[in-house]
């Protein structure tokens, strides 16, 4: 990955997050604390969130009951999971019906091997790829151009990304962390040209490049939202007409998909389609929305000579053995970030892999173990915002507290963090005790307040908390002194 | 992470051997264990009736930034040609199609100096070059203001993605009131060729919220809705 950063220039954005992302250990406070000091980043995810967020809000308003909905579409995902094995191979028998191929990948590693060996075995030269998270997952397009490909994301924000050598940093908005005075300055030095920093420009400019790679691309790929167990095809939503274009021209199509997209009928996508792009970006419906699969049928000009679908496990049976099978039914449409206030502070990038927000902080520690991101389960203030966005119902607050859990279970947390917690309990065994204790620290806490009645630093192990902030000094009387000289006539409950 | 099933690893099952055991299952199941859920109309449904179709349709198809002209079936030809003109189009493509064809259109287009040609005629390469597609649908949607396109040996897909701008005809006897009436007559009919549903010119606000048509599709679709 590293050799194809080199001789570029990066902006400074990606710069740093490269530089952080090269550290073998991924560190999200340090991370998430600079993002969250920020202010142009920060303008940027909350302007662009906040749209988004509202726009959803006016959408859901005009189904007749969002909420039935939601339980429905969370309900279908949820019979596809416990029966995946019998689905994965109704769709398998199905997309041989229509003629094409069906590969399972175990690993991401897999996964790739699959592509090249396609793009090998046809002899493509170059190969046109629209959005898609699990081939972020795996590093497909590293991978592809490492092995001489000439491979091009089409989707904007991707080829963005992709010619600044930076990130996605949201599910839906993948460049959501760039202005575009950046935007401008890559696209003078990637084409050669002026700098223009108006965004129908800079469109066209993508555009007209893109357009020759869709018109001699041989090899096209997607990703797929759904895969559609009884016609055995493949639902794939988007605004740009990129996906399409794969779809279209090259004589190969590869369809690249996790297994736990799968819904059992064609009929399951009105509820799906109805709640997705609503819970996306506020629209009724994206742009285009394809459902496809097979080979072209006798007579066609346009569509794939050869489909092949790849099934990409990459740790999800690991999550559908476990208690978080559920998670498994999102249906990756950002709501949940646009919710959470704690994405809405430090962005994407903060959570150091490909999924961020509410759902990131819990599927980052499933695929790539808890212990390395043992931070994000806790980056939540758990105030349900996420639950209350998703339109499949996960329940998120729930399990990132069992998560936590897990946490303490493992003794992933630090040693100093288990003393205090144990003495804490210890304490609270014994009243007297606590109560003093409590008397104790309000005094020292009010101390350090100066009578301002804000804390601005705290010494050594509780450094953390005012760091960033600053924290209100505690009352005058305690809750319990309050509580024993309350009113005796409230004493009666009515 | 809780332990996984220790069986989950073994690597020389297969992927859906590893997926029944994740599910805590040793033999192949024949049917799912219980019915797929029931999808209740009253919760889907939207649009509930099949009057008043047309007018829904082009509303939204408005709200979707579509042009939309409603039009007397003598009005096609010279509405069109103004369209096409207007937009700057000479090179056009169709699709072969007897709805089409029995409206005259091509000799409308033809007479007019446009340079229309239809897709059994011509190479996938070629639609590159044309200004503008003009499409029949499969069907439209009223509820959400959408065109829907089967690809087909007569209806090549590239016809309504490739050129800059879509003219799309719509009649009154495609319209389908509601997404749940396209799915379900979709599933009834088998689905083999698969389904396009287009709904606005193509777009992106990737680039600070901006919003610009006209990305990888036709930057304006044109509604031709007869009466
Ligand atoms: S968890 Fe729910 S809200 Fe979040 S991306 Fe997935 S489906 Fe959307």
């Amino acid at each position: 990955m590293a050799n194809a950063y080199e001789n570029q220039t990066l902006d400074e954005n990606t710069t740093r997050f490269l530089s952080e992302a090269a550290e073998s250990h991924f560190d999200f406070h340090s991370v998430s604390t600079q993002a969250a000091g920020d202010e142009r980043l920060k303008k940027a995810v909350n302007n662009a969130t906040m749209r988004q967020y509202t726009g959803r809000q006016l959408q859901l308003l005009e189904l007749p009951d969002a909420d039935k909905l939601r339980t429905l579409a969370g309900n279908i995902k949820q019979h596809a999971l416990e029966n995946l094995d019998y689905y994965l191979e109704l769709l398998r028998k199905n997309v041989e019906k229509n003629g094409g191929q069906v590969h399972f990948s175990t690993t991401g590693e897999d996964a790739k091997r699959i592509v090249m060996k396609i793009a090998m075995e046809n002899r493509c030269r170059s190969i046109i790829k629209s959005k898609s998270m699990v081939s972020e997952e795996v590093n497909l397009a590293h991978a592809l151009e490492d092995a001489g490909l000439d491979v091009v994301e089409t989707d904007l924000g991707e080829f963005i990304v992709q010619v600044s050598h930076d990130k996605p940093s949201h599910i839906v908005a993948p460049i959501i962390h760039k202005d575009r005075a950046s935007i401008a300055k890559v696209f003078s030095e990637y084409f050669h040209s002026d700098y223009n920093d108006d965004p129908q420009a800079l469109t066209a400019q993508a555009r007209l490049h893109l357009r020759e790679k869709f018109r001699r691309a041989d090899l096209g790929m997607t990703g797929g939202n759904f895969l559609v167990a009884e016609t055995g095809q493949v639902c794939v939503v988007e605004n740009e007409g990129n996906a399409r274009q794969s779809m279209t021209t090259p004589r190969i199509l590869i369809s690249m998909v996790g297994i736990e997209k799968v819904v059992p009928r064609l009929s399951d996508l009105s509820v799906m389609l109805k709640l997705l792009a609503r819970s996306a970006t506020g629209q009724m419906m994206t742009i285009y929305t394809s459902i496809f699969g097979g080979t072209r049928t006798a007579g066609e000009k346009d569509g794939p000579e050869q489909f092949h679908l790849i099934l990409v496990d990459n740790g999800r049976t690991e999550i559908l053995a476990s208690e978080y099978r559920e998670t498994l039914r999102c249906i990756r449409c950002g709501a949940c970030l646009n919710a959470c206030p704690v994405y809405r502070k430090i962005g994407g990038h903060s959570y150091g892999n490909v999924y961020s927000g509410p759902i990131g902080a819990l599927i980052t520690p499933l695929f790539e173990g808890l212990h390395d991101y043992k931070d994000l389960p806790q980056a939540s203030s758990l105030c349900g915002a996420c639950y209350e966005a998703c339109p499949v119902k996960i329940n998120i607050p729930e399990h990132l507290v069992r998560m936590r859990r897990d946490i303490v279970r493992h003794k992933f947390n630090g040693r100093l963090e288990r003393l205090v917690y144990r003495l804490w309990g210890w304490g609270l065994r014994f009243p007297f005790l606590y109560k003093w204790i409590g008397i104790a620290q309000k005094f020292d806490l009010r101390r350090r307040a100066h009578g301002s009645g804000w804390i601005r630093s705290l010494p050594k192990i509780s450094a953390g908390w005012t760091q960033v902030r600053d924290m209100p000094a505690p009352a005058k009387r305690t809750f319990h002194q309050v509580w024993k000289d309350r009113p005796q006539d409230s004493q009666n409950p009515n | 992470m809780p332990t996984p099933l220790p069986t989950n690893t073994d690597s020389s099952l297969t992927l859906i051997d590893r997926v029944r055991r994740a599910l805590g299952r040793y033999e192949p199941i024949t049917a799912p264990t219980t019915p797929p859920p029931v999808i209740d109309e009253s919760i889907t449904r939207l649009v509930h009736s099949d009057i008043g179709l047309s007018e829904l349709f082009a509303k939204r198809a408005e709200e979707n930034k579509m042009i939309v002209h409603r039009v007397y079936p003598e009005e096609l030809g010279p509405t069109l040609v103004r369209f096409l003109i207007d937009q700057k189009c000479t090179r056009l493509a169709l699709p072969d199609s007897p709805f089409l064809n029995k409206l005259n259109l091509i000799d409308n287009l033809r007479s007019a100096g446009l340079d229309a040609k239809t897709w059994d005629r011509m190479m996938l390469d070629e639609v590159y070059d044309c200004d503008a597609g003009v499409t029949d649908v499969f069907a439209a949607v009223a509820e959400t203001g959408s065109l829907v396109i089967r690809p087909t040996a007569q209806h090549g897909r590239a016809l309504s993605l490739v050129p800059m701008i879509h003219a799309a005809i719509v009649q009154p006897r495609d319209l389908v009131a509601d997404l749940v009436d396209l799915f379900d007559n979709a599933s009834r009919e088998g689905n083999r060729n698969g389904l396009t549903i287009i709904s606005g010119p193509s777009k992106t606000s990737d680039i600070e919220m901006n919003l610009v048509t006209g990305v990888h599709g036709p930057c304006a679709v044109g509604v031709f809705l007869l009466q």
